[in-house]
């Protein structure tokens, strides 16, 4: 029964990657030959990947993102990861004032430029749940950071999006819902 | 046309004719005067107009411009200097004055 469905599925491929080439030939071409053109790659004070091209005359240069359009770096310019579970209540956002003295501390001494700061959750609840949780925790964190004068530059909530861990265990799932913290120079 | 009129061409076809020999791996930069492995440029920042950072480099012929991302991805807007300005010793080639 699969090699029977299998085959069909074969067929039926076949069948469109004919119709693609009758396509090709008419209006659409998928692939032009082209001229070489190989880069080499640049890394930025940050630590992140750049491509970049000389070809004699012009230079080019451009961010060496994966299809997600996430940067490829070397070292992150991640200075703080606060776990939530420290810092928070359960589905709060409040931040008590040891965890205030903690941040209040941490910005004082950091000494960067700038901040961007960008909250986690686990996958429990829902993701629009989520995103709106982890804005509001980041929102927290910012304001005490912009209390003893830190720049803050950017304040993000990712939700579930972005996991560090599994969320099949308990422990991945405490991984997870963090607040990180960017230090820009 | 004068002699000289006709050597300066000749000497500019030249030059011509040598850029259009580099090969198609573009990681070196062969500007005259020697060749510099494109991954050792220095970097500056300009700000754009809505306050966001780019990487500059002028390694004495080319220029190059790339954004300045955060590990999401996300344009970095450092507030190093006001929008429109460039900050930084991006200038980097001793052995070329660029005019431009």
């Amino acid at each position: 029964m699969e090699a029977v469905g299998k085959g069909i599925f074969k067929t039926i491929q076949t069948a469109l990657a004919a119709g693609a080439l009758v396509l090709g030939g008419t209006a659409i071409r998928a692939e032009q030959a082209g001229e070489r053109y190989i880069p080499t790659i640049w890394v930025d004070p940050d630590g992140c990947e750049h491509w970049v091209m000389d070809d004699g005359a012009e230079g080019y240069m451009t961010p060496h993102v994966r299809r997600d359009g996430t940067p490829v770096c070397r070292q992150g310019n991640l200075c703080g990861v606060m776990n939530s579970d420290q810092l928070f209540a359960t589905d709060k956002s409040y931040i008590g004032p040891a965890g205030q003295q903690r941040l209040r501390k941490f910005f004082t001494e950091a000494g960067a430029r700038g901040f961007v700061i960008a909250g986690h959750t686990d996958s429990r609840a829902s993701d629009e749940y989520n995103m709106a949780l982890s804005l509001r925790r980041a929102n927290a964190v910012a304001g005490i950071a912009k209390s003893v004068g830190a720049n803050v530059i950017g304040v993000r909530g990712y939700g579930e999006r972005m996991p560090r861990a599994t969320n099949a265990t308990a422990a991945g799932m405490q991984q997870n819902r963090r607040v990180e913290i960017i230090c820009v120079q | 046309m004068t002699m000289t009129k006709g050597l300066v061409l000749l000497a500019a076809a030249a030059m011509l004719a040598a850029c259009d020999q580099t090969p198609a791996d573009k990681s070196v930069d062969y500007h005259w005067g020697g060749t510099q492995d494109l991954s050792d440029l220095r970097a500056g920042i300009w700000v754009d107009p809505n306050g966001c950072d780019h990487w500059i480099i002028d390694d004495g012929v080319e220029g190059y411009l790339s954004q300045r991302l955060d590990k999401f991805g996300k344009p970095v807007c450092s507030g190093v200097a006001e929008p429109n300005t460039a900050v930084g010793d991006f200038k980097g080639a001793a052995e070329i004055f660029d005019t431009l």
